[in-house]
This record gives structure tokens, C-alpha cells and sequence, in this order.
């Protein structure tokens, strides 16, 4: 096989078994890699009876087919199965080290189930794969198990480890690569620990791979990664980081504030912006494998309440999620709320908006002292989101920790008094820190139509929004203004099916931006051999898209929980989008109506299933 | 060029946006917080459409013309676009996507001004009405 290694590891931690699978070629070539085979082997092999956190529920590590290719963005993986956050399909993606490293030892991913008698690791080196004790590192946090991991096996042993969030099951528990880069969404870390299983780490000393076509794949590699580390996204993301943009979202008022309550605070945007970052806080700079984008932050707050020494810094998702989302513009805070999420192994978007809509309910009196065991929630007191809040979450410490460890919409079930109406979520995945009502309606749309739950990365809607995508050959040329929902649903179709091709490739968002309809089609016919054409690669993009989909129906979502809620279609109260309607139930006709999907069951028709080569999977739905 | 009938009206109307803006204190706080010197290049429309900003130091000067030092900032694009920029009618990601605009060095402290884009439209507007341009006023 070519690209692909064709190898996935089966690990059955209950009977200590370790298989190597080959699942069929043909695998590969209708749903890619990463995500999409992912959503494949879940349909094929998943126990959709299990719960999330059971021993049979089956947890999935996938590379894309570009893993190790020393091309920019391509040093990412997806964690994919049944969250236990939303209960229905999850998938994540990570960069960093992990993925090249995997697909050095010669796999393309590791399928696991079974729960270990004790706490356990998986130790992959080349050929050796075993299940090792971890007792000695169960109950610490994140940053000490990596470096310990890298003391016992080897500092270039790549690692994927969970901390105390993971072990105590809450919710959006998160795994992290080198302590650093995070599978942050769906609460795969909660999987990880259910199944006592703290660690997964791997080793190659080989670094062969088969391409289709070598010469042709390395001139383009190198003509792509010239293009990625010269464009001018990529120039400002490596001065400032992720947030380099902030205080032009402040402006837009596609920045959430005070819970999705307000999309309007002047001082906010430069207090929290990357630049800011930069200039106070900043010590170097830092990348995923071979990319030359290095947008990663290493930070150092020396002094005050929030000191931190030098360590990964936060990215935009997380400065805005524990700063303007609770009502925050204390950077020095957000920098060590974003650390302390990394070594608890807490997904920073989830426990933010979890946190965000807790204070809301506190101001509202839905939430109150006696539920929260004492602890006070106002918005900005950042010491106690620091000091008390993290730690109860991720130790499900007292009633505040039992609560908010489930996420924003078991909580506001729990307390009720209609507080579930402004949460700011979709399927139960709390939204991340783009607000639609300013950074764009056709989000609105994907965020709902995302399989996840809402969802800036399951597609380049946000991208396309911004004016940042243009893909004639695939009929993206639309100048689109963002704040209308003129041609969004269009652009969404397009969107749904190119972000399935990015999330089943494993490539960054902010990297291929930079590659063409041409160079994608071009890659993955230079590295598997798949010799596709734009229309081709693009029908796989909608056959994963509609899979997972499928997935979400037989776990029993329909087309109404393709929804946001109350809070985040209200019109904005104040800013740049104060006053705009989104017309959301006129988008998602009409996407429903040009994806051939059903408006009652939510997936797709018969006929436009038997369009994608799907027919043995819509006789199992239909 | 559809707006302009020579290669000096728009250096005009665009030295005297410069001029008009740096009056502002908040955008005359903003161009020396970007610290640059920036040629704006218009050189595909004549070999004289360009001017620059002198931001460095704490000064605002503007000029015709490519600078004599080496410019930290490039930006080229057609008079017409830039007139719809300062308009605040063109997407600048958009346009920069479709290479409607190319940018050659550090953009990061010129994209922390993107926001007050609809002020210096404002003032834009207001320097066209004094040069007599209405008729190119955008709407």
C-alpha cells in the first residue's frame, strides 16, 4: 500500500490482547484516513449499545495518509468513538509528535477496547507493542508523567497521556502530546481513563514509507511548504499566535463575551490579543513536527497571582475561553488557566463554556451557593476559576466538581429552571470561541450541522467566511458577507465535504489554506496512488460527512438536534452585529435540501447515499 | 483605471487621507504603534502611483513615491483597489486570498488597524468631498 501504512493495532486491554489489523484497501480510498476511517471502522466493528465509558466501547487513534511526510500541517491524528460528553459521535484532532512517529513505527492507527485490570500504557516500538504498569503514574498530572514517561523510555519516545481529569471521567477530559498539544474535544480522555489506560507511547527507529509517485510528491512538498511558511497568515500566526487576530474578532464581535451575552468590549481585544502576548509573556516560539508555520506559544508569567514558569502557552481557543467568555481580560490568568487545564488534561473550550455558563446561572440565581458547596462565581474573578474551580472539575471535587465535571448541558438538566436555554452549545458540544452573530452566520449553520456538535474545525467555514478560501474548481468564488446568510448554505456544502478531506487527511487548518483544489487532489495521488480528480476527492469529502451521520442516527439524533440554542440565535445585544437575525431554519433547508438529506431523520436520502457508494450502509439505515 | 483619470489623483487623495488621519489620535496612536515604514505600491497602474508612510520612531510622514530605505511592509495592489480599501469596500482577506493584494513583509501591526478601517473611511470620504471628488465617493 501506498501513503498508508495498511496496519492499525487492535489492543483489547481487558484480555491483554494486541492484534494487527489490515482493513480493506478499499477502505482507505472511499473514507481516507484520520476521522473519516475512523467513522469507518466504528460502523464496521463499534458496539453502538455500549456506553461511552464502558469496557466495550472502542476508542480509535487514526493517522491521515500524509503522517511523517515532513509536510507543513500534516503532523496531526484524530481521536475518534463515542463521546461521553454528547453521547454520539466525537472525533478530535492533535498535531505535534505523535502521528509521524506512529506512522514511522508502521501503523496507521490503534484501535482499543477492554478495560485493564490496573492502571496501564501501551508501549509501541517498532515491531514491539506491549501493555505495561502505569500504577506509578496514575493520580499525577500531565507535565510530570510526560517527563517521567521520557526518563524511563527515551526523550524521543513520543507520548499521548491523560491526567487527573481523564482518571476521574469528567466529561471533556482531554489527552495531551508532549504535555503541549491537545486532543482536546469529546472527552477522549475520559475513554482513556475508563479504561485505566494513563498513557500510550511510541518509538521508531525506521523511517520508510511507500509513496505512488516520490519524485513528483517531494517537488511538491517542497514547493507547499515554501507557499505555507510565506504566507501572510502564516507570518502573523508565527509573530503572534493563534490570537494574532483577536482584536479583529473583538471589533467583529465574533469574540463571545460574558457567555455569549455581549459581542461588544472595547479594552478586551488589545488586553488579550496575540501581540500582547507576545510582548509580555512570550519566550519562544514553538511547532508541530516539520511544520514551519510555529504558531505554538512557550510562555513565562513571572510574577503575580497567576505566575507560571516557562511552559506551553495558550492559543486563541483558550485565551478567549478563560478570558472574555468569563468575563476576563487578565492575560497572565488565562495563561496559567491554560495550564493548569494542560496538566489536569481538561479540553479549555469545554471546561471554559462550562464555567462561563455557570456564572451566568450563579448571576441569575438558578445557580446557588447551595449547589456550588460555597463557591461564589462572579465574572472575571479569575482566581477562583484558577485556585477552586479547575481542581474541583477535574477531582469532581465537592457539588460544584460533581456538576460542572459533565459539562454545561448535564448541569443546567440538573438544575433546570430553563437554564438549558442559554447554554452555548450543539448536540451537547460546547461551542467554540466564535460567535456566529459576528463572525459569521453560515458558522451557525456548520456548528449545528457538524456531526461532533458545534465546531470551528470540522469544516473552513470560518475560513471561507473571512474571505480566506477560493476554490473555483470546486465552485467556492462566492464574496460572501458574513453577517447574512446569502450564500452560506451553498458555501456550507462545500465546507462540510472539504473539512471531512481535511479532518480525514490530518491536515492544519491554518497550513492548507495555502494548498489548491489541484495540489490536494495532487497529493493524495502522488502519496496513495488514489488517482482521484477534484470531483472524486470531494464525493469522499460528503461520503464521510454522511457516515458519521449515520452513526449519530443509529446512536438517535435526527434533524432537530442539528440546532443552536436560545441563547447563541438571539440577535446580539450590542456591537458590530447588535440587532442582526440569523435566519437559521432557512439555511438548514436549504442545505438539507442540496445535500439530499432527510428533514426529519437528518441523514442522507437513500438515493444520495446510493450517489456515494453507500449502499450496503443505507440498507442498514433506511 | 476605473476611478481615476491619471496615476497622480489617487498619491493625492491618498497623501491627503494620511495627513487627515494621523489628526486622529487614536489612529495617530495606532500608525506609530505599527513602527514601520510602509510603501504602498500601486506601480501596476504607472511607474510614479505609489506612495509611503514613515511610522517608525514616534513620527507619521507620508510621501510620494517608493521610500529611499529599504520599506519593512510592501503592500501592492491596483489604485482602484485601494481606492475601495480606504473605502472600506474590499475584504482585505479576500483580496489578499485572490491575490488582489501582495503583501511582502511583516503585516502584523497594520492588521491590529484593520478595525478602525471604518473610521478612515470616514475620513476618506470627507478628503474626496474636499478635493472635489464626490463623484468617487463609493456607496
Amino acid at each position: 500500500m501506498n501513503g498508508n501504512t495498511g496496519i492499525i493495532i487492535d489492543v483489547n486491554l481487558s484480555e491483554g490482547f494486541i492484534d494487527r489489523l489490515a482493513p480493506p484497501e478499499e477502505w482507505y480510498l472511499r473514507y481516507v484516513g484520520g476521522s473519516g476511517l475512523a467513522a469507518k471502522f466504528f460502523w464496521e466493528r463499534g458496539d453502538f449499545d455500549a456506553d461511552p465509558l464502558a469496557p466495550e466501547a472502542m476508542l480509535l487513534f487514526m493517522n491521515g495518509p500524509f503522517a511523517g511526510l515532513k509536510l507543513s500541517g500534516t503532523s496531526r491524528s484524530s481521536v475518534a468513538g463515542r463521546s461521553p460528553l454528547t453521547g454520539h459521535w466525537g472525533d478530535s484532532s492533535c498535531g505535534g509528535y505523535f502521528a509521524p512517529e506512529l506512522r514511522y513505527a508502521g501503523y496507521d492507527g490503534i484501535v482499543i477496547t477492554g478495560r485493564a485490570d490496573k492502571p496501564s500504557l501501551i508501549l509501541i516500538e517498532d515491531d514491539r507493542i506491549s501493555i505495561e504498569d502505569a500504577s506509578d503514574f496514575w493520580g499525577r498530572g500531565i507535565e510530570e508523567v510526560n517527563r517521567s514517561l521520557k526518563e524511563r523510555y527515551g526523550k524521543n519516545h513520543r507520548t499521548l497521556v491523560i491526567g487527573p481529569a481523564g482518571e476521574n471521567l469528567v466529561k471533556y477530559a482531554a489527552i495531551l502530546n508532549e504535555g503541549h498539544h491537545a486532543f482536546g474535544r469529546a472527552g477522549f480522555g475520559a475513554v482513556m481513563g475508563s479504561k485505566n489506560l494513563k498513557a500510550i507511547v511510541v518509538r521508531a527507529t525506521r523511517k520508510e514509507m511507500s509513496l505512488a509517485d516520490p519524485d513528483r510528491f517531494a517537488e511538491l512538498r517542497g514547493d507547499l511548504n515554501l507557499r505555507i511558511k510565506e504566507a501572510l497568515a502564516s507570518s502573523v500566526m508565527r509573530e503572534n499566535g493563534t490570537a494574532a487576530n483577536l482584536e479583529g474578532g473583538a471589533f467583529a464581535g465574533d469574540v463571545p463575551i460574558r457567555n455569549f451575552t455581549s459581542n461588544s468590549w472595547e479594552e478586551m481585544g488589545e488586553a488579550l490579543a496575540g501581540s500582547t502576548l507576545t510582548e509580555k509573556y512570550l519566550t519562544r516560539r514553538w511547532q508541530c513536527a516539520y511544520c514551519t508555520i510555529r504558531c505554538k506559544r512557550v510562555v513565562e508569567v513571572p510574577d503575580g497571582p497567576f505566575a507560571i514558569p516557562e511552559g506551553p502557552g495558550p492559543e486563541y481557543e483558550t485565551i478567549v475561553s478563560f478570558g472574555a467568555l468569563i468575563g476576563s481580560m487578565d492575560l497572565a490568568a488565562a495563561c496559567k488557566a491554560g495550564r493548569v487545564c494542560n496538566d489536569f488534561g481538561l479540553d479549555t473550550i469545554s471546561a471554559g463554556g462550562s464555567i462561563a455558563w455557570a456564572m451566568e446561572a450563579f448571576e441569575r440565581g438558578d445557580l446557588t451557593s447551595k449547589d456550588t458547596g460555597g463557591v461564589e462565581l462572579r465574572w472575571g474573578d479569575m482566581e477562583t476559576v484558577v485556585e477552586t474551580v479547575l481542581r474541583a472539575l477535574a477531582f469532581r471535587k465537592g457539588k460544584l466538581g460533581e456538576l460542572l465535571a459533565e459539562g454545561s448541558v448535564a448541569a443546567a438538566r440538573k438544575i433546570g429552571k430553563d437554564s438549558l436555554a442559554y447554554t452555548c452549545q450543539s448536540k451537547g458540544l460546547e461551542a467554540p470561541m466564535h460567535d456566529p452573530r459576528g463572525g459569521g452566520h453560515g458558522l451557525a449553520l456548520t456548528y449545528a450541522m457538524s456531526p461532533r456538535g458545534a465546531c470551528h474545525v470540522a469544516d473552513p467555514m470560518l475560513f471561507i467566511e473571512m474571505g480566506a478560501c477560493y476554490y473555483p474548481e470546486i465552485g467556492l468564488e462566492y464574496e460572501l458577507e458574513p453577517k447574512t446568510d446569502e450564500y452560506k448554505p451553498e458555501s456550507a456544502v462545500i465546507s462540510v465535504a472539504l473539512g471531512a478531506i481535511e479532518n480525514s487527511a490530518c491536515f492544519c487548518q491554518f497550513a492548507d489554506r495555502e494548498v489548491t483544489i489541484p495540489d490536494w487532489v495532487e497529493l493524495f495521488n502522488t502519496v496513495a496512488g488514489y488517482d482521484w480528480d477534484a470531483d472524486e476527492m470531494m464525493r469522499s469529502g460528503r461520503r464521510v460527512f454522511h457516515l458519521k451521520r449515520l452513526i449519530n442516527y443509529r446512536f438517535g439524533l435526527t434533524a432537530a438536534d442539528d440546532a443552536l440554542t436560545p441563547r447563541m440565535l438571539e440577535p446580539a445585544r450590542d456591537g458590530e452585529p447588535e440587532g442582526v437575525e440569523i435566519n437559521f431554519s432557512g439555511m438548514k433547508a436549504r442545505f438539507y435540501a442540496l445535500m439530499g438529506m432527510d428533514p426529519e431523520k437528518g441523514i442522507a436520502l437513500p438515493e444520495t447515499l446510493e450517489q456515494h457508494g453507500m449502499t450496503e450502509e443505507s440498507s442498514r439505515s433506511w | 483605471m476605473e476611478y481615476w483619470k491619471d496615476e497622480t489623483e489617487p498619491i493625492t487623495a491618498f497623501l491627503k487621507l494620511f495627513e487627515e488621519a494621523k489628526k486622529d489620535e487614536e489612529l495617530s496612536n495606532g500608525l506609530k504603534k505599527v513602527n514601520q515604514l510602509i510603501w504602498f505600491d500601486y506601480t501596476e497602474n504607472g511607474p510614479d502611483c505609489s506612495f509611503h508612510i514613515d511610522c517608525r520612531g514616534g513620527k507619521i510622514e507620508s510621501a510620494a513615491g517608493k521610500p529611499s530605505d529599504t520599506p519593512d511592509l510592501v503592500m501592492s495592489l491596483s489604485a482602484d483597489d485601494a481606492h475601495r480599501s480606504w473605502s472600506n469596500k474590499l475584504n482585505p482577506v479576500m483580496a489578499i486570498t485572490r491575490r488582489k493584494i501582495r503583501v511582502k513583509g511583516s503585516a502584523t501591526g497594520l492588521l491590529k488597524l484593520a478595525p478602525k478601517l471604518k473610521k478612515v473611511a470616514a475620513i476618506y470620504e470627507s478628503v474626496l468631498k474636499d478635493l472635489g471628488w464626490q463623484d468617487k465617493i463609493l456607496k
